[in-house]
């Protein structure tokens, strides 16, 4: 099931908020509207917690995590450490990396077994990446752009990519990450999937513009919908019962 | 893609409105002071000033006008056509057209009456030329009376009419009138057309949207059409031509079987027939209605041979439906129908062309080829698959319950029977509405409107630690400690780190101080030496703390070798001029007039200057020299001359020296760049104060540009017979 929601206003919800499969966070505001989507959708199962980083709000595009660790960047102070640190089960690793390119979310893409990383990260980071995350770290870029966090979003389950992307350049993605994935995108014909889609392998969120057309892709090819047993069934709904309408929306 | 938004236009004012408008404007956007007395150029620009802000306010205006309207060549044929029937082109153009030819006119106007202004040889003529252009333009504009209440009329019609896109996915209902169009509209959208037993209750088209594949559709509902020519029909039924022959759409053509609207059956399939050409290219689905007052199977077979007969020879694009409004059955059938057809045929098009070609990667699923043999598990919690089987277990149990049919947006005959048992599941209920009941944990936004709204209420954030502890949760954590931060002491391994990092920095320390006495040894000074130079640090140190003194003269400090000759005010014995300087460096033995010579050089700022006046001393000594020897011989000579040629001799002389002064007459001198273009030395005075007089608001000074009042006396106030203290003021 994937749900529309909105941060003041803004579609952009994944700068606010970031989702893995073992807690959520997001970012501090005066009001509670947007931490209770969250809440009331995961709270029973996984911790949502309220985050800064360097006293901003956007821990979206600053943090990146799965259910492993979490990544922060070095403007994150001692005291936000402590409190995600206090925060997180125990069995989330939180790690404070430095790095120049601190927006964290808009460089890396990961989820439980791979992450993409932008080609410029250090050596270093890409090294801490894997170590902490516990996964296999690629450099690459999506659809030409090579803010990979913010051009595409993929889970244990599938991913999408920036809508530019070509079918060679999917299927080379596709067989690094080892998920099924197709190129898309949210709130109404926007291409920042990082901003606009928050997902992990059961749950999602997207920008209130969020077509229904844009959702049931989403829902498809991240298999929302919870069915166990037919694997490639959901996924291939986008080619066969959605067809014609992509075809007619679209072109 | 253009975009029809009639309900932009600006209204069209009456031409009383207008003229007042124009004129109230030009009153209050021109000067309106001017007087007999000023020059008779001065008048003559005031008003042609006017007539033009006139002419330019008229034209303005009526442009807009003009371009705000749609021109029926350019818009979509639709509209077009539409247009056509519901305002008549020919009197929409006329319209236009005059207005545009009232704003030539007045164009015209301004400039024959300007061009006579031009020559007026008053301050009353010119005003009365003015008035006579004003009257003139009002004239014109009020002849367009009629066109343009015409046009105000058109453009409130226009901006009510449906907001349809001719480019879009559309369900158009056709039929004569009372068959249940508008209440198969009804059905399938939200667009609550008005239903009434008798015909042509819908008088225009009309607009609604439903959705189906993910996909909005729109569905426009026509009035009925009677059978008879096109040149018979009226504004009502040639809306509905218009749609049906423009628009690339899903045709619905009702039929009513049970003959309830008063046409028999073979008049509804004479209709068909006489408007089958409007049918072609279009995806036809003929609707067999109301068969819940006659049923498809109990009609009269010749009855129903001539439907077969009518959809057979319509083409194979033509489908037959049946369907009921009242009972609603087979509502959603004729619906998806339509629309499934139409989105066929769409693809098609689409796919025949080459469109679809950069929307491929959006199209299909990349699905990955392993490349290792490592199994990527995805990782759903326990309590998630728990509660999706809860939900699909609810959901099937719900599904058994409810049968009716929730087609489009409107409420259905049984969602309405139904609607008191089944809780709605609009986002908000999940959030709010569910706590209060089930024993669920209340959320952060319920307890902030509890609590007083955003911003008076935050949450606090350490209720959710997960310590080992809940205990320890509330505990209060300084940041610092005893001047340290106690985040840096959290790694346990802290003291054995610092340890190592003390003893390697130790290690360090020590090497660098062996390197550093090494160096030491080879100085090659003596102790009394070493005392000597420590003490002249020591003074300087202490001058220098002296200048830096808070209430000191805080200037950049010289040393005293570059200020050469002028006194040191440190040593107030040594009252230094240069030739101080000299004598006391004789006195210890040290030739001074290298350091002498250096202090002068900093004190001019000009070496040019300097070199100038060295050169001057030595010629002035010669000069002097013979000068003595001159006048010696003069003196010795002078008894031989007469007066008369001493004086002139002198007056040379005096000029001479004065040609030599004269700095526009030497050419062997360079000139200073400031006093370059300047005559001579009193030009250069004047110059030189103009000068400072401009920097004196720089300085601090009251500036040429500084507004100044001077006290005088003003004679009206201080003459006359009114005495002192009788009036406050005149």
């Amino acid at each position: 099931m994937a749900t529309r929601a909105s941060f003041e206003n803004t579609n952009e919800i994944g700068v606010f908020a970031s989702l893995t499969n073992s807690y959520c966070l997001t970012g501090i505001n005066r009001s509670e509207n947007f931490y209770s989507v969250f809440e009331s959708q995961l709270s029973q199962h996984i911790p949502v917690i309220h985050a800064t980083v360097a006293g901003c709000r956007f821990v979206g595009r600053t943090t990146v995590g799965n259910r492993r660790g979490l990544l922060v960047p070095s403007t994150a102070t001692d005291v936000e450490l402590a409190h995600l640190r206090n925060s997180l089960p125990d069995s989330v690793v939180v790690q404070r990396i430095e790095e120049r390119l601190s927006a964290l979310g808009n460089v890396v893409a990961c989820n439980d077994h791979v992450a993409l990383v932008h080609p410029d990260v250090d050596r270093e980071t890409e090294d801490v990446i894997g170590d902490v995350l516990g996964v296999e770290v690629f450099r690459q870029i999506v659809g030409g752009q090579a803010l990979v966090g913010s051009y595409c979003k993929f889970t244990n389950m599938g991913g999408m990519v920036h809508p530019r992307t070509t079918v060679e350049d999917i299927e080379e993605l596709s067989s690094l990450l080892q998920v099924p994935l197709v190129a898309g995108t949210v709130n109404r014909g926007s291409d920042v999937l990082g901003g606009g889609l928050i997902v992990n392998d059961w749950s999602a969120f997207v920008g209130l513009d969020t077509t229904s057309t844009e959702i049931s892709v989403i829902e498809n090819i991240f298999r929302l919908s919870g069915g166990q047993g037919n694997q490639m069934g959901q996924q291939s709904n986008i080619v066969t019962n959605m067809r014609s309408s992509l075809i007619d929306q679209l072109s | 893609m253009p975009v029809y938004n009639f309900k932009n236009m600006a209204p069209v004012p009456s031409a009383n409105d207008l003229v007042d408008i124009v004129l109230t404007r030009t009153q209050r956007r021109t000067p309106t002071v001017v007087h007999p007395g000023y020059k008779i150029s001065r008048i003559r620009s005031f008003y042609m000033r006017k007539i033009k802000f006139t002419q330019q306010t008229i034209s303005d205006r009526l442009t807009a006008m003009l371009t705000s309207f749609p021109r029926l060549s350019d818009i979509h044929p639709f509209y077009s056509d539409l247009c056509n029937t519901l305002y008549d082109r020919d009197h929409y153009k006329l319209a236009l057209g005059q207005i545009n030819t009232a704003k030539t006119l007045v164009d015209a106007v301004a400039r024959d009456m300007v061009r006579m202004v031009k020559y007026g040889d008053s301050l009353y003529r010119c005003k009365c030329l003015k008035r006579a252009a004003l009257g003139r333009m009002c004239t014109i504009l009020k002849r367009q009376k009629a066109s343009l209440s015409y046009l105000e009329e058109v453009r409130k019609h226009m901006s009510r009419l449906p907001a349809l896109d001719p480019n879009t996915r559309t369900l158009l209902m056709c039929g004569l009138p009372n068959v249940g169009k508008s209440s198969f509209m009804n059905k399938i959208t939200r667009a609550n057309v008005d239903v009434q037993p008798y015909a042509f209750t819908t008088k225009s088209l009309f607009v609604g949207h439903t959705d189906y594949k993910y996909l909005r559709w729109q569905v426009i509902d026509t009035p009925g059409i009677l059978d008879h020519s096109l040149e018979e029909r009226n504004t009502i039924e040639m809306q509905a031509i218009t749609a049906l022959a423009h628009l690339t759409c899903s045709v619905l053509y009702f039929m009513d079987i049970s003959e309830q609207c008063g046409y028999t059956i073979e008049s509804q399939c004479n209709l068909f027939r006489s408007i089958a050409p409007l049918f072609a290219n279009k995806q036809l689905v003929v609707v067999i209605n109301k068969i819940d007052v006659q049923p498809w199977e109990t009609l009269e077979e010749e009855k129903r041979r001539m439907i077969e007969e009518l959809v057979k020879e319509s083409g194979p694009n033509t489908t037959l439906l049946t369907m009921s409004n009242v009972s609603e059955e087979g509502v959603s059938a004729v619906k998806n129908t339509a629309c499934d057809k139409l989105l066929a045929a769409r693809v098609d098009s689409r796919v025949s062309g080459n469109k679809v070609e950069s929307v491929m990667n959006r199209l299909q699923v990349v699905f990955p080829t392993a490349r290792d043999g490592i199994v990527r598990e995805a990782c759903i919690p326990e309590s998630v698959s728990k509660e999706r089987e809860r939900m699909a277990m609810q959901s099937s149990n719900k599904s058994k319950k409810k049968k009716g049919s929730r087609i489009g947006y409107a409420p259905t005959v049984e969602d309405e029977e139904e609607e008191d048992d089944t809780p709605s599941e609009s986002e908000d209920e999940m959030m709010d509405g569910e706590a209060g009941n089930s024993g669920r944990k209340k959320t952060a936004r319920e307890l902030m409107w509890e609590n007083g709204g955003p911003g008076v209420w935050a949450p606090d954030y350490r209720e959710q630690y997960d310590l080992a502890d809940p205990e320890w949760r509330f505990d209060a954590i300084p940041q610092i400690l005893d001047g340290k931060n106690i985040a840096d002491y959290v790694d346990p391994d802290i003291e054995e780190k610092l340890r190592v990092l003390e003893e390697e920095e130790e290690q360090l320390q020590a090497e660098y101080e062996a390197a550093n006495m090494e160096k030491m040894d080879d100085d090659s000074l003596d102790e009394m030496e070493k005392v000597a130079v420590g003490e002249i640090r020591d003074r300087i140190k202490i001058i220098r703390q002296y200048k830096e003194r808070p209430g000191g003269n805080n200037r950049p400090v010289l040393p005293r070798e570059i200020r050469g000759r002028t006194k040191d005010k440190h040593d107030e014995d040594a009252k230094l001029s240069a030739d101080a300087i000299e004598k006391r460096m004789e006195k210890y033995g040290v030739d001074a007039s290298k350091m002498v010579e250096r202090g002068r050089k900093r004190e001019r700022e000009d070496p040019r200057v300097r070199r100038r006046a060295e050169r001057a001393a030595a010629a002035d000594k010669e000069m002097e020299d013979a000068a003595a020897n001159d006048s010696d011989e003069e003196m010795q000579d002078g008894r031989g001359l007469s007066k008369g040629a001493i004086k002139r001799a002198k007056k040379e002389r005096e000029q001479s020296v004065k040609r030599e002064k004269s700095l526009a007459r030497s050419h062997s001198r360079p000139r200073e760049p400031s006093q370059m273009g300047l005559k001579d030395e009193s030009m250069a005075k004047i110059a030189k104060k103009v000068e400072s007089k401009g920097q004196m608001r720089w300085h601090g000074g009251k500036g040429e540009g500084d507004h100044t009042q001077s006290v005088h006396l003003v004679k009206w106030m201080n003459t006359g017979k009114k005495r002192n203290g009788t009036h406050y003021c005149r």
